[in-house]
């Protein structure tokens, strides 16, 4: 009940006409990211973290996390007219939804994925305000010790960021961490790694590291190939309403898929695409005709599409909760509440309760305008499409310029985004991930400052981590985390070996 | 492709060494309890090392594969990268002396020249938008960008 009050303080916060119209525009750009190619939600969110620098933490916030969720729909757009997915939540998307499309029903398509992803998007916040209160009670009985052993919860997540490789992911960790240590020591105020350059005593600051990584170097990439245009002809859009029957098979895809996404969300370390994915095989695992997945049916879009909104909104708990980033875009909202002085956990909902609930609150907001938004004006998304990447590609260095140098009027920054960018486009093309590093870099501190504090209390004994239950919990979730992403990633390197064995 | 991890994995053990050696010049152990400044990253060193070891024996374990097919970008690939980078150092070295709006100006028209290939009048309205449009947008939201010796944001 408590926590529908603040709710209520919170929708009052975030329905005054400077908020709303943040919602809107953080709603309009992420849609806009998400339908341009070669640009995902992380990197859209990035690059936009500039324009909210000058503005007051709440509507800050409040648009990017806009931006986050409009660019999950957009990315929508492009996968069913054009077969080309916006961001990797919406590959699944096309196997169906670009079907639909070529028999003339991509208005349908594109109309049961907005009323899908309002609906997940919906349910996951209602279920965000639910947990949130409970949860941030258990967290405030933390100490550093048990604050530590959650930062280890989250470090670990990285072997579950490892896509194809978990050295390589753990190689990424770790230069994340080394990254994040460089500038003056937090307890002695020793410089590290510094180098004598006077800009490195404040350490390397997130943002231009974000955007090199996932801003230059994607445009690096992208420049390798032809930068032709990329717009295709695909579907045109019609009616948004499905038939009557789909509406009936798409209602328990769009159950399914909301209460797969919203568990997959308070699971730090899964992504959005494994939320579309799963859904998608659990889907054809219900459905009577499984084979005709892939030929244009609703509940291949219905149920994906539905599952990675819900998944969008429900990856906010851990954030708001317990300060854990699960994903990379998660990481940079988490990065962005940082610099706005807001540091992401249980002392978020006493501290800033104003703020947290004002958040919370257009996420609601955000939902609504999205799908008015997007119902309406798909076709006129879709004509963005015709914008040559070869212009889209300066303006985006442009505002990856602006981005590093208004963050401290510095243009050391803008030297460390390019050597981020180079190092992104290498690191991509070598196949190491990203994600790792970018989490690492905003959890090391707060790691080192944690076991510093505790290691203190107890005199320098490191049983303070064992002794104590919920430190002792969190230590064991780790292990399991750890042992877990170890033993699936160790059967492909054997199977490889016999295979390599046998050859 | 074995070369190449080799390369990859030879470079990162370099650099887990470095790490050691720079993380070898602070106090491994606080002066008040628990580890100090060098503790942190003397592990995170040894951590890179051991990986990039273990890594460069399994490449060499393994039999050699060929680099994934369009790994090498071709000559015009190149050049537009070596266009995109130069034009990105350029306006970081010019952008305190001309200002930010100069800078873009040229930066964008370089850019959609070369590598947009579109109409010149075109190319000269997006980027009078792209560097004076921004500039503008950005005043309005109160944001700093580099004036130069002109003191034109």
């Amino acid at each position: 009940m408590e926590a529908f009050q603040h709710l209520m303080t919170g929708f009052a916060a975030a329905l005054s006409p400077l908020n709303l119209l943040f919602a809107t525009i953080g709603c309009v750009l992420g849609t806009l990211i998400g339908v341009l190619p070669g640009l995902g939600p992380a990197a859209g969110t990035a690059l936009l973290i500039p324009i909210t620098f000058k503005l007051e933490p709440t509507s800050a916030i409040i648009m990017l996390a806009a931006i986050y969720y409009g660019a999950m729909y957009g990315g929508t757009i492009t996968s069913v007219l054009i077969n080309v997915p916006g961001e990797a939540a919406s590959v699944v998307t096309c196997l169906d939804g670009y079907e639909m499309a070529k028999q003339g029903r991509a208005g349908a398509a594109l109309g049961i994925a907005a009323i899908g992803s309002f609906f997940g998007g919906t349910v996951a916040t209602f279920g965000l305000v639910l947990v949130a209160l409970p949860l941030t009670r258990f967290a405030l009985k933390f100490g550093s010790p048990e604050y530590f052993s959650l930062l280890l919860v989250g470090l670990s997540l990285v072997m579950g960021l490892a896509g194809k490789s978990l050295a390589k992911a753990l190689v990424m960790g770790a230069l994340g961490l080394i990254f994040s240590f460089v500038g003056v020591d937090p307890v002695e105020g020793a410089p590290r790694f510094t180098f004598d350059i006077a800009p490195l005593m404040d350490g390397i600051r997130f943002v231009p590291v974000v955007m090199g990584f996932f801003g230059i170097g994607e445009i690096l990439i992208n420049a390798e190939r032809s930068l032709a245009g990329v717009i295709a002809e695909g579907g045109k859009v019609s009616s948004f309403l499905p038939r009557r029957d789909e509406v009936r098979i798409s209602i328990l895809s769009i159950l399914r898929g909301t209460g797969l996404g919203f568990f997959l969300g308070l699971i730090p370390g899964t992504n959005s695409a494994v939320a579309s994915f799963m859904s998608y095989s659990i889907e054809r695992k219900f459905s009577r005709h499984p084979d005709a997945f892939g030929t244009g049916i609703i509940e291949g879009v219905a149920a994906p599409e539905t599952a990675n909104n819900a998944y969008a909104n429900a990856a906010l708990i851990p954030l708001f909760t317990l300060g854990l980033p699960g994903s990379p875009t998660i990481a940079i909202l988490m990065g962005a509440l940082i610099m706005n002085g807001l540091t992401p956990g249980p002392l978020l909902f006493s501290q800033h309760a104003g703020f947290v609930w004002a958040v919370i609150a257009s996420l609601y907001i955000g939902n609504l305008i999205l799908l008015i938004l997007n119902l309406p004006l798909v076709g006129w998304w879709a004509k963005l499409l015709k914008i040559p990447y070869n212009i889209l590609m300066v303006f985006i260095l442009v505002f990856c310029i602006i981005g590093a140098y208004s963050l401290n009027n510095s243009m050391f920054d803008v030297g460390m985004m390019l050597v981020c960018g180079l190092l992104g486009y290498l690191f991509k093309k070598l196949d190491f991930p990203l994600a790792p590093a970018v989490l690492t870099l905003i959890l090391g501190p707060l790691m080192e400052q944690s076991l510093r504090e505790s290691l203190s209390v107890s005199q320098g004994s490191f049983a303070i981590f064992f002794t104590r239950p919920i430190s002792l919990f969190f230590l064991i979730v780790a292990a399991l985390i750890m042992v877990t992403s170890a033993w699936q990633a160790w059967p492909s390197t054997i199977r490889e070996e016999s295979k390599e064995a046998q050859v | 492709m074995r070369r190449l991890n080799a390369i990859v994995w030879g470079a990162m053990l370099a650099f887990g060494a470095f790490v050691i050696l720079q993380s070898l010049k602070h106090n491994y152990y606080g002066s008040d309890f628990g580890p100090g400044p060098g503790f942190f990253s003397f592990w995170l060193g040894v951590l890179l090392m051991a990986l990039s070891l273990a890594q460069m024996v399994m490449t060499y374990r393994r039999p050699a594969e060929p680099l994934p097919a369009g790994f090498i970008p071709g000559r015009e690939g190149v050049t537009r990268m070596v266009c995109i980078i130069g034009a990105l150092a350029a306006a970081l070295l010019m952008m305190t002396t001309l200002g930010y709006s100069l800078t873009m100006l040229g930066f964008c028209i370089f850019l959609l020249h070369r590598l947009g290939r579109q109409p010149w009048w075109l190319t000269l309205v997006l980027a009078a938008v792209a560097s004076f449009g921004t500039a503008y947008l950005f005043g309005l939201l109160q944001v700093m960008l580099p004036k130069g010796v002109l003191g034109l944001m």
